[in-house]
């Protein structure tokens, strides 16, 4: 195929002609207003919106749309992604919910590339005190988009894997809105292109969490479009949510009660609950923010009436639920695959899945511990306090289950179970470091430190990044018909548990010892000068790790030894048709008979087809 | 396989064959069937060759036969051929110990006819999924994975407990070793570091439990070499996990109890009236007010053991009041009904600092003020020389350059800082950035002090505070014109 028919390439040339047009636009609006034709920033969100739309339409995903709404009929899948092969076939609109999967995994790990690259970035500035070679804006900016840029790098990843899994895991041959999946996951591209264009603009120096007044008063075009790409890439949210929440509702095999799903399934149901719930506030306060930089409407202005505290609410009643978001599914993967490695039953599967839903639950009453220290009315603390401590009950159940579920078991330790194992130790990590955060009194000291970084880090270490992993290595048979390298797996793992634990306790304890978040340059007289240096070379060393990942990835895509059908020999039902799975998933449909982690229990059976009759003759469960 | 068998073996003892040319198959399994003692199972002989195992057949009629699967000289296939023929009750086990060779499978005369071997036999043979018949599993007397056994049990929870208790030893022993916390300067720190200890120690105590029955399976639950069974069928017990909700439920409503407790201490009301302080953080420096003693600083002084009041408040963006050593923070709000209050009673005399732990911009890291603590005389000595007058504008106005602090961004020896030297300035033809340029004169000055983004120098931003004149009076701002004056 042409590579100017490509959606990738015609969006992209799309977004750059439409943001030239709606630049147009704008002065032209401008100057019948009778204002200056020129103003920075008023132009280029102009053409931003543009831009984002222009790209929309050069992929082609609207191209259903559009035909339905002239009322033609339009074909199932789209009529020219069949023909694609290989890398091509992912830079191409596909409504097919595994193709879209693995887009949504390849731009979520290049998202993360370039994440970790300003990560290292600036802490090769932070080995030594003082300042080298980033400016103050500089580093501020680094630093800023190494906390967004990831965070959108996390949710293209959890879609990567709900968009996968679900579907093949209930047995379903698509998702329930295949259009709009395919439009939700290419939204998310503009979004990035604007997110990575702040760097042109300015940069973005107000954190990620963009508070103002400081992010309302910096005069940097790039604020509006950090602002804009966050929202395009929060709608993407919320379309995929609504898919995944429909799919699993409708779509299931024929006896597969809730209770029957595989947990994965659970988690990706919890997560998009919040996502659809959610996001909105995110949205809404960038929105304040940039109409206020815009129009000069002073929602977060004291000094015109407007409250600074406001923002803070809207905008953590979305991230902190958001985090539940990134470590649910994280957490989906960890109890999907310990049962394959331990080949026993998940201990307390209905628990497990409760606590899943416990969780997200919880996790809208706790919004306000990120602003203890911010002046909201003192009494508010309190509730907020007891409530952020009840998330540690369902995920103390997660733990014991988990603990309970490889008792006993006959362990085995392929590179996904070691990131899984590596997983439950970090998060344990990651979570216990929460309480001294939860109370009050000693979050008065830790707030806004490195210990919070540290926190963090832990968090979406152990509950995101270290699953996301074990997902890849794990799926990777299922996706390519492929295995990866073994060896080059582990040495992933190993410089990324290490690398992370000297990297994650260092920021803890310089945390406790004075050190602030989001500072370019630190008092020598706090004595962290080697701990800095420390955590600079564990994130080099972490980052190793992750190149040694995409070494592996790039080369046993292509040439990794043919996988078996069933490698890990798993009971799920993706893992009993062909690999990489065929274009409608299963050939003939299956029910659920049985449990799904029934190892160890003989006779039993999770899924058959179907129509077959009980067979004298044994047959597989589903047919290759 | 070992559990109870079928009926037609009820009070005997099952009898199993061997085959296999490999001594350490047959005896080593031999050895291990022999041991289990439930099993309620004899080995009436082992052969090593399929003529010898077909005449066994015959002679010692056992009822289970184990074929090595690897072996070549028991040749499986034809073995298999041969023995379909029979008539009697029989099954034997394919049993693989090669790696990859995956899973024991089993065969029974009475459920498969002789065509269907060669089915079986190709599906094992591609290396596919272990393939087990499932018939013959769903069936009565099949192989069953035991359930481990209680004493078993007790001795894996003994053993793993001792890994536990040996890590959180460990780990308390180290955290007595070590001091995570900067020095403990006030009141409220000692509350507050009470609270700590006790997160640190469950943090351990807790790390080390789940951490050490992780650690425990790793090493002692490990799949043996060729073992391709599943480990036991344990899906739950309903009384362990609300165990579990419950103990972390009492345990997390208890440290909150005591957090509430904390935050109360932190916020104790003292005897007498607290000194009060107005804090205010303007970009990217703090300026200490004392409104009942008429003073204003660059730098926080405090008498030790008493209690201030600190009202915080910001003149631009959010900034944020904390000393390590005091442990509490407070942001900093613009704005005029946000003003808000900390408490702080110094307990140690010593120099700290008081560092913005909110994000502002560009000078955020260096926005550090000092902090000294002292004994009451020397604050009330402090007092009497921060209010004697100055005298005459230009020593009034280097006064007020720290007080406001202009010193943060203004130097007076021709250093460039964010904003432009005052050295020399005066009476400059200095040019502006929209590229014209304007003679520093009084009225110039007072311009750019009343109205900081009227003008702006060339080669700087926009960053001075708009408001920064708000509590400075027309005198204060002509002793400061003085003052920058007499910076030749």
């Amino acid at each position: 195929m042409n590579f100017f028919k490509l959606s990738l390439v015609r969006g992209l040339i799309a977004q750059f002609l439409g943001t030239f047009v709606g630049v147009l636009l704008t002065i032209i609006v401008r100057v019948l207003m009778g204002l200056p034709a020129w103003k920075s920033e008023p132009v280029f969100v102009g053409g931003a919106l543009v831009g984002v739309v222009a790209f929309m339409f050069g992929t082609g995903v609207l191209n259903d749309w559009i035909k339905w709404a002239k009322g033609e009929e339009t074909p199932e899948t789209t009529l020219d992604s069949g023909s694609l092969k290989g890398l091509a076939k992912y830079l191409h609109v596909s409504y097919d919910h595994k193709v879209i999967g693995i887009q949504y995994g390849i731009t979520s790990v290049m998202v993360f590339l370039v994440a970790g690259l300003f990560a290292l970035i600036f802490r090769t500035e932070l080995a030594q005190t003082g300042l080298q070679f980033l400016t103050e804006d500089g580093f501020n900016s680094m630093m800023s988009l190494h906390g967004i840029v990831n965070i959108g790098g996390i949710l293209l990843g959890v879609a990567a894997m709900s968009n996968y899994l679900v579907p093949l895991m209930i047995g379903a041959n698509d998702m329930a809105f295949p259009r709009l999946n395919a439009f939700a996951f290419w939204i998310n591209l503009p979004g990035i292109v604007l997110l990575i264009s702040t760097l042109l603009m300015g940069g973005v120096d107000a954190g990620w969490t963009a508070y103002p007044p400081l992010s309302s008063n910096l005069v940097k075009v790039g604020f509006a479009m950090f602002f804009l790409g966050v929202y395009v890439i929060g709608l993407s949210s919320i379309l995929g949510a609504i898919n995944v929440l429909v799919t699993t509702l409708r779509m299931r095999a024929p006896g597969m009660n809730l209770f029957r799903m595989p947990i994965f399934v659970w988690s990706a149901f919890a997560t998009a609950i919040i996502a659809l719930t959610a996001t909105q506030l995110i949205g809404l306060s960038f929105q304040l923010v940039l109409f206020q930089r815009l129009f000069g409407m002073d929602f977060f202005n004291p000094l015109e009436g407007g409250n600074v505290l406001l923002f803070q609410h809207l905008f953590w009643f979305y991230s902190h639920p958001a985090v539940y978001v990134f470590v649910l599914t994280g957490l989906g993967v960890i109890s999907e695959l310990l049962p394959v490695f331990a080949r026993k039953p998940l201990y307390g599967y209905r628990w497990v899945a409760m606590s899943s839903m416990a969780i997200a639950l919880v996790g809208f009453f706790v919004w306000a511990h990120h602003m203890f220290t911010s002046g909201m009315a003192s009494y508010l603390r309190v509730p907020f306090m007891y409530s952020t401590l009840l998330v540690a009950v369902p995920t103390g159940v997660k733990f014991f289950s988990w603990t309970a579920t490889i008792w006993r078991g006959k362990l085995t330790f392929p590179t996904p179970m070691l990131f899984v194992l590596g997983a439950i130790s970090i998060f344990l990590l990651g979570g216990l470091s929460g309480p001294p955060n939860a109370t009050v009194a000693t979050d008065l000291h830790l707030h806004d430190t490195y210990f919070i970084v540290g926190h963090f880090h832990a968090t979406m270490f152990g509950g995101y990044v270290f699953p996301f992993f074990a997902a890849i290595y794990y799926w990777f048979p299922k996706m390519t018909g492929r295995m990866y390298n073994e060896r080059l797996g582990k040495v992933h793992f190993w410089f990324m548990l290490l690398g992370f634990y000297v990297q994650s306790l260092t920021q803890m304890e310089v945390g406790l010892l004075g050190m602030r978040r989001r500072i370019a340059d630190y008092d020598p007289a706090l004595g962290i000068t080697f701990q800095q240096l420390l955590i600079t070379i564990a994130a080099f060393v972490i980052a190793t790790g992750v190149l040694v990942f995409t070494v592996n990835m790039i080369i046993s895509v292509r040439r990794g030894a043919v996988a078996v059908a069933n490698p890990w020999r798993s009971r799920s039902p993706e893992w009993q048709i062909p690999s990489p799975a065929p274009a409608h998933n299963y050939d003939t449909p299956f029910e659920v008979v049985g449990e799904p982690y029934d190892y160890g229990l003989p006779g039993s059976v999770y899924t058959r087809e179907s129509s077959a009759p009980a067979a004298p003759v044994p047959a597989p469960a589903a047919a290759d | 396989m070992g559990t109870r068998m079928n009926g037609s073996n009820q009070g005997k003892p099952w009898r199993i064959l061997i085959a296999s040319s490999h001594p350490l198959f047959a005896k080593g399994l031999r050895s291990l069937l022999e041991k289990r003692r439930e099993m309620d199972a004899v080995v009436v002989g082992l052969v090593s060759s399929i003529d010898e195992a077909l005449t066994a057949l015959g002679s010692l009629h056992p009822d289970l036969v184990i074929v090595d699967y690897d072996d070549e000289r028991v040749n499986r296939d034809e073995f298999l051929a041969r023995f379909v023929e029979g008539e009697g009750r029989l099954r034997v086990v394919l049993l693989s110990l090669k790696e990859g060779g995956s899973e024991a499978i089993v065969y029974d005369r009475r459920t498969m006819a002789a065509s269907q071997i060669d089915e079986w036999l190709e599906m094992w043979n591609e290396n596919q999924a272990p393939f087990i018949p499932p018939r013959v599993l769903a069936g009565e007397g099949t192989p069953r994975i035991p359930k481990p056994k209680r004493r078993d049990s007790m001795k894996h929870f003994i053993a793993a407990a001792f890994v536990v208790i040996v890590l959180m030893a460990a780990g308390l022993y180290g955290y007595q070793q070590i001091n995570l916390l900067p020095d403990q300067a006030s009141l409220q720190a000692a509350s507050i570091d009470n609270l700590f200890g006790i997160h640190f120690r469950a943090i351990i105590v807790l790390f080390a439990l789940i951490v050490g029955l992780m650690v425990y399976s790793v090493l002692v639950f490990r799949r043996k070499a060729g073992d391709t069974s599943d480990g036991p069928h344990m899906e739950g017990n309903t009384k362990l996990e609300v165990a579990w909700t419950i103990l972390p439920l009492g345990a997390v409503l208890a440290l909150a109890y005591v957090g509430g407790i904390t935050l109360g201490d932190t916020q104790a009301l003292p005897d007498q009236k607290p000194l009060q302080v107005k804090v205010v953080g303007s970009q990217w420096s703090w300026r200490f007010e004392y409104p009942e003693l008429g003073i204003i600083s660059t730098e926080l002084v405090l008498p030790v053991d008493e209690q201030t009041l600190l009202e915080l408040s910001s003149t631009d963006v959010i900034h944020s009041f904390w000393v390590p050593e005091f442990r509490v923070k407070q942001d900093a709000l613009p704005g005029e009904d946000f003003a808000r209050e900390l408490r702080v009673t110094p307990t140690q005399i010593g120099e700290f600092k008081v560092r913005c732990a909110e994000l502002c911009g560009r000078l955020h890291h260096a926005m550090e003020s000092p902090v000294k603590v002292i004994a009451q005389q020397d604050f009330d000595a402090w007092v009497k020389s921060k209010t004697v007058a100055c005298t005459g504008p230009v020593e009034c106005g280097n006064l007020w350059y720290q007080q406001f602090g202009c010193q943060a961004c203004h130097s007076v020896d021709g250093s460039a800082l964010v904003g432009p030297s005052w050295k020399g300035i005066y009476g400059k033809q200095e040019s502006l950035s929209d590229g014209t340029s304007a003679l520093v004169d009084h009225d110039y000055i007072v311009e750019s002090i009343r109205n900081p983004g009227a003008k702006i120098t060339a080669g700087f931003q926009n960053l001075m505070p708009a408001n920064i004149a708000a509590n400075m009076s027309d005198d204060q701002i002509e002793d400061l014109i003085a003052f920058i004056e007499s910076l030749k």
